[in-house]
């Protein structure tokens, strides 16, 4: 059975602050749970987002999610 | 901000041309920062290689998309673009505007931004060149509560959808494309300002054949007015453009004698199924072979006209990557209703199957007509649940084996593969 949609955002939450890469594509939260759909993985990771508890970090032409604070502008790199 | 010397910029004023350099140095008399656009420019031409950067977490809360971060890799020697970012407003369906809505988001963008546009982008926005960080709160809340503009796409997200005029002012239009992509704009609200996919996914609509918004060559998905009955023909009219009462084309090349109309040469032999031909002075048409190009109707618009039971033919997976290289979209449902009244339903159907394949099965960075490349064509028509038919084959056959699945072929078969291998070794 897919997990509740709590379940799933804590598991994707977890992968994003402990993955060693900072930013992960969507598809990278496919296997926190993979009972769920993609669209189900795609809107708990927005909403982790609209909770202030993920960023986007977007090149422009895709979009990755960061944990709040792992992710930095093109600004502060060198 | 200081002016800089740009001796090879300058030299793009010299020419006959309307040039960019001379509206950013006009631009630059109210908003200095622009000095530091050309500043950066002459460094990249003298240095070979940009010095853009681009990407980051900014963006107005709530959204994940329509806005592209833009910093300078130079920020000291160019404190006004040390953050260049670009906006992208939704445009109306149709790219219509009022003076006064232009002007306003004119000023707005003077007030927060550079003030240079670029009407429209690829996709279809109007773009707004270069802010700061702070300035796009206050952007994005004048826009949405005083000019009634939303930001457009961007990132993995559904782009903003577009269409060519259609029936407000083109006879041609097949189809309603400024009510469809309205109604795909509106009811994929959440796609197109938060991400969804493994990448970018673009729909555009064209009211027939023409494709005035190139939607074959730039779109994911990419809905094509057409028609499935016979095309009109007004014989009178016909034998008007054969005594030249009629100018051909409209009269779109007549800046230059090019003779007498000859519907053999200009029409009928560049027919490109070869489908037309006159008997006396009556025109034919074997309307089962047109491939509806368009062609003749162009040609003699008073004379010929789409046929009436009309609808769009569906293709799928256009892309423009620098490595690969282009690729057209495919054709895969050759005619299908377009309707409001059912808001569009088979079209939907359409729209949701393929995102569901596609992002569980995409890889990150494919676009979908790259992922229909990696699993073939067959299994995406699978997929969607369409019956393959010939015109959906780009060439005659160069592979000799056709694999039958057990239940296509009538009383199907058993295998046991271990049986097999007893005789056969692997
Ligand atoms: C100078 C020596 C050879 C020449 C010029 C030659 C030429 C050819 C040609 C023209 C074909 C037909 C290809 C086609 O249908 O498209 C063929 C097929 C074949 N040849 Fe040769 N051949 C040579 C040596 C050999 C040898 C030494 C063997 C076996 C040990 C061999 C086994 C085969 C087989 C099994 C096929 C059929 C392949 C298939 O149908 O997939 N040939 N050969
Ligand atoms: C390392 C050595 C060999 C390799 C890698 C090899 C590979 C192949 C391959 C790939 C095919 C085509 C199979 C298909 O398309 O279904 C083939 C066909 C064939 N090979 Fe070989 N082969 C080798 C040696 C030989 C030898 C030594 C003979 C005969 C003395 C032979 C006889 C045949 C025959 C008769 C066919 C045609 C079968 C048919 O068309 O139904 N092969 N082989
Ligand atoms: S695509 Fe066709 S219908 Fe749309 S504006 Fe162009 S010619 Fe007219
Ligand atoms: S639309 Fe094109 S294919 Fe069809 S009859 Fe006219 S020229 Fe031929």
């Amino acid at each position: 059975m897919a997990m509740s949609k709590e379940e799933l955002k804590a598991a994707i939450l977890k992968k994003a602050q402990t993955a060693a890469k900072p930013q992960l594509y969507v598809k990278d939260f496919y296997e926190c749970d993979p009972e769920s759909k993609p669209r189900d993985v795609k809107n708990a990771a927005n909403d982790l987002v609209k909770e202030g508890k993920m960023d986007f970090w977007s090149s422009g032409s895709t979009t990755m999610y960061a944990a709040k604070g792992r992710a930095k502008d093109e600004e502060h790199r060198g | 901000m200081p002016k800089h010397d740009t001796p090879l910029l300058d030299e793009l004023e010299k020419g006959p041309w309307p040039s960019f350099v001379t509206d950013i140095k006009r631009q630059a008399a109210t908003k200095p920062e622009c000095w530091d656009i050309l500043g950066q420019l002459e460094l990249s031409y003298r240095d070979k290689i940009t010095h853009w950067k681009h990407g980051g977490i900014v963006g107005v809360f709530g959204y994940g998309g329509g806005i592209v971060g833009r910093y300078s890799d130079v920020p000291t020697k160019f404190p006004g673009v040390a953050h260049f970012h670009t906006v992208r407003l939704n445009q109306p369906s149709g790219m219509y505007y009022s003076t006064a809505k232009l002007r306003a988001i004119c000023d707005l963008w003077q007030k927060y931004g550079s003030g240079m546009t670029n009407m429209h982008g690829s996709t279809g926005d109007l773009v707004l060149l270069g802010t700061t960080t702070p300035n796009l709160e206050p952007l994005f809340y004048e826009l949405t509560h005083n000019l009634n503009q939303d930001l457009g796409g961007s990132g993995s997200n559904l782009r903003t959808p577009s269409c060519c005029l259609g029936k407000s002012r083109c006879e041609w239009a097949c189809i309603d494309t400024q009510a469809v992509c309205y109604a795909m704009t509106m009811k994929y609200q959440d796609e197109i300002h938060r991400p969804a996919f493994p990448y970018k996914f673009k729909f555009k609509f064209s009211g027939c054949p023409n494709d005035c918004v190139a939607s074959i060559a730039r779109s994911d998905l990419s809905v094509i007015g057409t028609w499935r009955d016979n095309i009109r023909i007004d014989q009178a009219a016909v034998k008007k453009y054969l005594s030249g009462e009629y100018k051909s084309n409209a009269g779109a090349h007549s800046g230059r004698d090019w003779g007498k109309f000859d519907i053999k040469k200009e029409v009928i032999n560049l027919c490109p199924t070869k489908c037309m031909h006159m008997e006396g002075d009556t025109l034919k048409i074997d309307n089962a072979e047109c491939t509806r190009c368009m062609h003749c109707i162009n040609v003699m618009p008073r004379a010929l006209r789409p046929g009436a039971e009309q609808g769009a033919t569906i293709l799928v997976g256009a892309k423009a990557p620098i490595l690969d290289g282009a690729q057209f979209a495919t054709m895969i449902i050759p005619f299908m209703k377009v309707d409001a009244e059912n808001e569009f339903e088979d079209l939907v159907n359409i729209i949701e199957g393929i995102w569901d394949w596609w992002m569980e099965n995409g890889k990150n960075r494919e676009r979908v007509g790259e992922s229909i490349q990696r699993v073939g064509l067959p299994t995406f028509l699978k997929v969607l649940n369409v019956e393959p038919i010939p015109q959906h084959i780009k060439e005659p056959r160069s592979n000799p084996y056709i694999f039958w699945e057990a239940e296509e072929v009538e009383g199907g078969w058993d295998r046991d593969v271990r049986e097999f291998r007893k005789r056969h070794a692997q």
